[in-house]
């Protein structure tokens, strides 16, 4: 990378970096002021609806609970500045490998997402965009768009009746056994990972037909069938080029949501990702580990976004001119 | 043997002095037919006398099974928090729990209270103070033998507010804080708040926290789980599962699996659907999973009676039901056994608006069963001055079959023009801070909770329907049944315990503060291949007896 291009990339990254501190600092006051309207107290839901109020009292008491809420946020949040996220009331034990485990196991589904979504979605779309209005570029975009409007929890039953079930190829669970290799777990993953890909896959396929269409009909491409390039050069020089800022971008904000916790399918293949670590502290009011898992998802959300607009940047050479000095 | 001979061997059973005179009263009973042989020789464990009961065969003995060895696999549901023994409240952490902890007293749901930790125990006259000799040579799973020290420490640790036990409410009013008292190494005894002739409930399974721990004992129980059972932790990992082997030390017959493992489930689809791979042996049931496995024969629906209801409560000091008639007249809307053959699918037993589930000794059979009356019903409501019905708001929760239930429900009062409209909230929100004026359970006009099942019906009579009691939903406020109240609490012998109940259910019918339609069963569902899987009605799971087929 050239140093002027370096230079215009210091300045949008130290805006953006400003702008995650903020959204981070307002969504951890958010949450900690949505922690009031829930019903019920930590103490409360920690010993059940049949505990004796005095035990409930004095549990509050010891977890620090029943302090003024401004005074629980200071506490936590001047401890948090420092990377201390403090302990999980309900698990009784520090927050920060609770998290890391949970964005492990987010990653590591994600990844496997990813590496089906990826060359399938953009190589139906060129396919599609390529034969626009052939019979091939009907299906590819009718079967896209019913794929994607079945809810992950109905495809994933299904596919886990079939393939686990029935078939017995994956196993029903997501969640690897103890000390399971990187191919293994990824063998594991395989069946959690497909409802989401097929529920991606028809958008991802239609921004790359889009592209595709859109490239092709543009001038430079023109110019370069003119400039008598084969019809490879044309296709992954000018057209794919082109044609895949879109679509990097949607993936890069859909790897954002892959990252930041899938309720439906980590519960239902039984896998401790961020989904789960968020939903499960929000049962149990736990919110020192509420508050690092919703700050852990802010911050890939943002990132992602990001990072997808850096790809585009990138790509798009349209892009690159403006940002030069 | 015939019914007169047994009955002098049992008349000769040499007791001590209360006691005996009780023990008398029950082989009458007994002996007028009154009293089925297996529920006068559950009440000898009561009254102490477990060798004896154990001698007629009673306590299932643990015949060992042809073949040792294998691993149980089973699925639970996520516990919702770190499983400390003196904390837990929800089936998955109880079931852990369960491979490692033991308790004085096991009620077991077939036989009644087992001697575990404790050999024996009797009660004084009063029933006031009750002594437990301790079984000798029993060792913690660290090595470290057990004592009087740690029985007395353990119960201390739950009636103490500052522990935060969720035990405290089942111990209010019968044993504070100093009552726990070693007499010597192998001897305990317990200093009541006030008689209680079932207390020995109260230091058995049924009350899920009062697993034997180290005196020690710091609350950090995931560490090492160390207790006294037939299994020892391999290893734990939060949120996904955990693995136990054979405790080869065991004070008792030795477990049979070699190990036993435990994934937790956030799904329970997902939990059938690894029962049915194959890749499970035991998981907890719930009405919707039994018809997944109905009538497939790798499976086996195993099913203990209980006395888990969920009762509607009615608030008798708001309209409409200020007016018994008007309770009444929506209690005799509903055909119970409707309910019990089509919502329950026969795992259940028809309840009669009381606590007293048949399962329980003391309650009185000849108390007339409630049927569904729609002219009746009618008539009352006309008495009333509502002979056209009237609007009524049900509050309840999303929890196991209750919001079918509450469907019906509102079924069954169309037919008498009681018009309900329903409002189904998530579990924790219905149940709220669970304290008066901010809980929908306990605020609302009308209402369904979930209770589970208990050994005895003390806890249900004072806490939902004494009108000082924490769960008083219906707030019932009745000073006749406070006193009578008080008389069964008093009853030491059967006879006058049903006496007492009898009154009781009698005046609760009359006055109709809850209806109870239901008294359902507790099931697990088990794969063919495995025999010998015991559980008790509130999730505990009991498996060194099991064996592969």
């Amino acid at each position: 990378m050239s140093g002027i291009a370096s230079i215009a990339i210091v300045r949008p990254v130290a805006a953006r970096a400003g702008s995650l501190l903020l959204t981070l600092w307002l969504v951890s006051a958010l949450v900690f002021l949505a922690g009031q309207v829930l019903p019920g107290d930590v103490g409360r839901v920690m010993l059940g609806p049949f505990a004796d109020a005095q035990s409930v009292a004095e549990l509050n008491h010891k977890l620090g609970t029943d302090q003024p809420i401004l005074l629980q946020y200071w506490h936590w949040f001047s401890r948090a500045i420092t990377g201390d996220f403090g302990d999980s009331l309900s698990m009784r034990a520090p927050v920060v490998p609770f998290v890391l485990q949970g964005i492990r196991n987010s990653a590591a589904l994600a990844g496997v997402v990813l590496l089906f979504l990826v060359p399938i979605g953009i190589g139906a779309g060129v396919a599609a965009g390529l034969r626009a209005g052939s019979l091939i570029d009907k299906l590819i975009v009718l079967t896209g768009v019913s794929l994607s409007i079945v809810p992950d929890f109905v495809s994933g039953l299904l596919l886990l009746m079939v393939f686990g079930l029935w078939l017995a190829w994956f196993p029903i669970t997501g969640a690897a056994p103890d000390g399971a290799g990187f191919w293994t777990s990824s063998y594991y993953l395989i069946l959690p990972a497909l409802p989401l890909v097929l529920n991606l896959i028809g958008y991802v396929a239609r921004m790359t037909r889009a592209g595709v269409i859109e490239a092709r009909a543009a001038d430079y491409t023109r110019t370069a069938i003119l400039k008598g390039l084969s019809p490879s050069q044309v296709l992954f020089k000018h057209v794919l080029r082109n044609a895949l800022v879109p679509t990097v971008a949607v993936i890069a904000t859909q790897s954002g949501f892959l990252l930041g916790g899938l309720v439906v399918i980590e519960a239902l293949f039984g896998i401790q990702g961020l989904g789960n670590l968020v939903l499960s502290a929000a049962k149990a009011r736990d919110f020192p580990m509420l508050e690092a898992g919703v700050l852990v998802m802010a911050t890939i959300f943002v990132s992602t976004a990001a990072i997808g607009d850096f790809l585009q940047a990138l790509l798009d050479p349209r892009q690159r001119r403006r940002s030069a000095p | 043997m015939t019914k007169r001979s047994d009955i002098d061997l049992l008349r000769n059973q040499s007791t001590r002095g209360q006691n005996g005179d009780i023990w008398n009263v029950a082989v009458d009973e007994y002996a007028q037919g009154f009293l089925k042989r297996r529920d006068l020789l559950k009440y000898a464990a009561l009254l102490g006398l477990t060798g004896f009961a154990a001698s007629q065969g009673l306590f299932t003995s643990g015949a060992r099974a042809a073949t040792a060895g294998g691993t149980v696999r089973v699925g639970l549901g996520q516990p919702t928090k770190a499983i400390d023994p003196v904390t837990i409240t929800d089936p998955a952490s109880i079931g852990v729990l369960s491979q490692v902890g033991e308790y004085l007293i096991l009620d077991d749901p077939k036989d009644g209270l087992q001697p575990k930790l404790a050999l024996s125990w009797e009660a004084d006259e009063t029933a006031k103070r009750w002594t437990f000799k301790l079984r000798p040579g029993v060792k913690f799973h660290d090595g470290r033998s057990v004592t009087a020290k740690d029985v007395v420490a353990s119960f201390e640790r739950l009636v103490d507010p500052a522990s935060g036990s969720s035990a405290l409410s089942a111990y209010k009013g019968i044993l504070s804080k100093g009552g726990a008292k070693v007499v010597d190494d192998e001897t305990v005894a317990f200093d009541l708040d006030q008689s209680n002739g079932n207390f020995p409930f109260y230091v058995s399974s049924d009350v899920y926290n009062a697993v034997i721990l180290p005196a020690d004992y710091a609350g950090d129980f995931e560490k090492n789980f160390n207790g006294t059972g037939p299994f020892k932790l391999d290893s734990f990992r939060p949120k996904q599962g955990a693995s136990f082997v054979r405790n080869p030390d065991y004070w008792g017959d030795k477990a049979l699996p070699d190990r036993v493992e435990i994934k937790f489930f956030d799904d329970e689809q997902a939990q059938v659907l690894a029962l049915q791979a194959g890749q499970l042996d035991v998981i907890p049931s719930t009405t919707r999973l039994e018809l997944a496995i109905e009538g497939n024969p790798n499976f086996k629906l195993l099913s203990v009676q209980a006395s888990s209801h969920d009762p509607a409560h009615l608030r008798t000091d708001q309209a409409p039901f200020t007016d018994k008639r008007v309770r009444r007249a929506l209690a005799l809307t509903i055909d119970r056994e409707a309910v019990v053959k089509g919502l329950l699918k026969d795992r259940a037993v028809v309840g009669n608006d009381t606590p007293f589930a048949p399962i329980f000794p003391s309650a009185d059979p000849s108390v007339p069963q409630r049927k569904q009356d729609i002219a009746e019903a009618k008539r009352l409501l006309g008495e009333a001055g509502v002979p056209n019905g009237f609007e009524v708001t049900l509050t309840t929760e999303r929890a196991y079959d209750i919001p079918d239930y509450a469907v019906i429900i509102q079924n069954f009062a169309k037919k008498a023009g009681i018009d309900i409209k329903l409002n189904v909230l998530p579990q924790d929100a219905y149940y709220g801070s669970a304290t008066f004026g901010s809980s929908p359970w306990l605020d609302s006009n009308l209402g369904i909770t979930d209770f589970g099942h208990r050994g005895t019906p003390d806890i249900f009579l004072n806490a939902t329907l004494k009108s000082s009691g924490a769960w008083n939903a219906a707030h019932f406020n009745n000073p006749d049944y406070d006193a009578l109240l008080l008389d069964y609490g008093k009853a030491r012998d059967l006879q006058a315990q049903r006496v007492a109940a009898g009154k009781i259910q009698n005046l609760l019918l009359d006055e109709t503060p809850l209806i109870i339609s239901y008294f359902s069963q507790y099931s697990r569902i088990v794969s063919s291949k495995v025999e010998g899987v015991r559980f008790t009605a509130i999730s505990h799971l009991l498996l060194d007896k099991v064996s592969f087929v």
